[in-house]
């Protein structure tokens, strides 16, 4: 079980920045990154924490400066959090007043032992502590429910995009066999079959096409750091908005080589279907 | 106008050619039209369902959207001293209330919503308002998913105080069917007087997530004043809370659109370009003759720059319904998002959004063709003659 959890601060606005006496045997918390910088806090400053009605303000050393995991759910908000050992939370938070035993806590994270069944642990938990709700991390779903919905926009958006590219793709190469009608008339006409000019027109779409996909690769490849580096700066946050992973390389590669490779052959083939004469102007 | 009936005549010779250049534009321009339609659409939209609403003013205990923040207190004290402001006309709180119903596939997660005041936050579509103990109206989505009428039946289970509390269910009374201009996609509502959702949830707690209030003068002025009378709450207009979205909630799909708007822009650029420049190298034999034949430099820089405004103006043109369809299908994805008002749309089109479209591709077709009317008009007329009977 982890022992720290996170506090929504309430408090730390407006706190004094003179509250900063180097004091060891105070209890420590870790302060977020923005936190940190919004309050101008670094690490050994003595901190003033409390529940949100300000009651019960305790002071506390300020022991690290974390970065929040991102968290794409709370984009455009700046994460202002301190972490406190739990015992510290639930001494803040808990009313003087309230029997013992009333002490709450959100969630339990819990770390299993390698080759252990997430999904079999939380049946077995929910079945035998009835009032609690156990789930493997991995079903996050109802979390993930915005992102999955993006995917399909940006997939949707690709789509439409590749449409596009195809439409030119094929203009492209349909002027550009064109501008070769006379040589491959010549080609006809000295007997070389039609077979034979197609191959080459196929291996040489085959090179295009693969150092045209290398070439987007690679300007995917550095505008992913520029992209994530403007959106990292815009949100403040370290989330990751573009990743060239290996298997979005590969489905690009996949789309890619075949559909430069097409365009050249059907172009190329609307062209050698006519008579080697024509062709050659002659 | 002649140098444009002649670039039609180039485009016409080699209508495959054309025709794919045409199309290319208009994918292309479908794209950019939503992606300008997207960039404001979602505040539009916001500002339209604000507007329907005939509230001005939206009064919270912390200034956070419905459901993320903390809830008011003393709501009848509230309304009260709200209510001797002259400067307020209808005033109204609601509590929303996590709840569940017996949907036909098991529990179905729906909302119900208390109100107290003046006005009800919904359109009656069917049947009446509710106006005694135990009556709700539902949501259209509600009515289909439980096929409810008004006269049926309405069986929840609230969860007033926290996520996990089940309450022992209630039975209220459906006398019609609303709109709620706010209901999320995926949880559906049912509305009701403040002591119905009270009964629902078996205790009275004069409790408020929010309460709207519309103004009777200048909204800002009002707004000041409520301020000034509830220092603890926090007070919104129409505008600020648009200003709060446009700044966190709805960035996303600005930049988004911004980044695309560009990219397209690019895209149609270089390839509008190679096909121009490609097109007037197959043709510099041609061109040199009708110069030697005596047409001016600016006569055969004019005909690519026609042509390049054909290609553009009538892929421009296909793409308006192509961009107009694709919107719909974009706007359908994005709907399913969870948390998003049913009746709030990603695109919207404004008159601002046809102009930028129209210019950015005008800019574009001007962009495109600078580079071959160079190649034009720097053609060097004897020597290209020369190549060209030559070869």
């Amino acid at each position: 079980m982890r022992l720290a959890v996170l506090a929504i601060l309430a408090i730390l606005a407006g706190l004094p920045a003179a509250a900063v006496a180097q004091t060891s045997e105070l209890p420590t918390v870790l302060v977020s990154r923005q936190a940190a910088e919004a309050l101008g806090l670094s690490i050994g400053a003595v901190v003033q924490v409390a529940p949100p009605d300000g009651s019960r303000a305790r002071d506390f050393r300020v022991a690290g400066i974390y970065e929040p995991t991102p968290d794409p759910s709370r984009l455009g908000n700046a994460i202002h959090a301190v972490r406190l050992h739990l015992p510290d939370l639930l001494a803040l938070t808990t009313p003087p007043d309230a029997p013992k035993g009333a002490e709450s806590v959100d969630a339990i994270n819990v770390r299993l032992t390698p080759g252990t069944d997430a999904l079999a642990f939380s049946r077995d938990v929910n079945a035998r502590l009835p009032g609690l709700s156990a789930r493997p991390t991995t079903d996050a779903g109802a979390a993930a429910g915005p992102f999955r919905v993006l995917e399909r926009f940006h997939l949707a958006i690709a789509i439409v995009t590749i449409l596009a590219s195809t439409v030119f793709l094929i203009a492209l190469t349909v002027m550009l066999v064109d501008e070769r009608r006379e040589t491959v008339g010549v080609l006809r006409l000295i007997g070389l079959p039609t077979s034979r000019v197609l191959a080459q027109v196929l291996l040489e779409g085959v090179l295009v096409a693969s150092v045209g996909s290398a070439f987007g690769l690679a300007l995917a490849v550095v505008s992913e750091g520029v992209i994530n580096r403007f959106f990292q700066w815009r949100y403040d946050t370290a989330l990751l908005f573009v990743q060239v992973t290996p298997s979005v390389a590969v489905t690009c590669v996949l789309i890619a080589i075949p559909l430069g490779v097409s365009a050249t052959v059907v172009a190329s083939w609307l062209l050698l279907r006519r008579n080697a004469l024509r062709l050659a102007r002659r | 106008m002649i140098a444009l009936r002649f670039a039609w005549r180039s485009l016409v010779r080699q209508p495959a050619r054309a025709l794919l250049g045409v199309l290319g534009v208009a994918a292309v321009g479908a794209l950019l039209f939503d992606m300008l339609m997207l960039s404001d659409g979602l505040v539009v939209s916001m500002r339209d369902m604000l507007e329907r609403t005939g509230f001005d003013i939206r009064i919270t205990a912390s200034g956070d959207l419905r459901r993320a923040g903390d809830r008011m207190h003393d709501t009848d004290a509230t309304l009260a001293a709200l209510r001797r402001l002259p400067q307020l006309g209808t005033v109204l709180a609601i509590r929303f209330v996590e709840a569940e119903t017996d949907g036909p596939a098991g529990p179905m997660a729906m909302t119900l919503e208390g109100v107290q005041g003046d006005a009800r936050p919904w359109t009656v579509l069917a049947g009446r308002d509710p106006a005694g103990d135990g009556e709700v109206v539902v949501s259209r989505a509600l009515a289909d998913a439980l096929r409810l009428e008004p006269g049926g039946a309405l069986t929840v289970r609230a969860r007033c105080a926290a996520s996990n509390q089940v309450l022992p269910p209630a039975r209220l009374r459906v006398v019609g069917i609303a709109e709620f201009p706010f209901e999320l996609v995926g949880d559906p509502t049912a509305g009701a007087a403040m002591p119905t959702l009270d009964a629902a949830c078996a205790s009275r707690t004069d409790e408020a997530d929010i309460i709207l209030a519309s103004a009777l003068g200048e909204v800002d002025a009002t707004a000041a004043a409520v301020r000034a009378a509830q220092p603890r709450l926090n007070v919104a207009t129409n505008e600020q809370v648009l200003g709060r979205l446009q700044r966190n909630g709805f960035t996303y799909f600005r930049q988004i659109s911004a980044v695309l708007s560009a990219v397209t822009v690019g895209f149609a650029l270089l390839l509008i370009t190679v096909l121009l420049t490609v097109s007037v190298n197959q043709r510099l034999g041609e061109i040199a003759a009708l110069r030697a034949l005596g047409f001016s430099r600016r006569r055969v820089v004019a005909d690519v720059l026609c042509e390049s405004i054909l290609i553009v103006g009538l892929g421009g043109l296909v793409s308006l319904p192509l961009g107009a369809a694709l919107a719909r299908g974009l706007d359908g994805i994005l709907k399913t998002m969870p948390g998003i008002p049913g009746q709030m749309n990603f695109f919207v089109l404004e008159p601002a959004t046809l102009g930028l479209h129209a210019g950015l591709l005008a800019l574009t077709a001007l962009a495109a063709a600078l580079y071959p009317m160079q190649v034009v008009a720097r053609l060097p007329i004897a020597a290209t003659l020369r190549a060209e009977v030559l070869s």
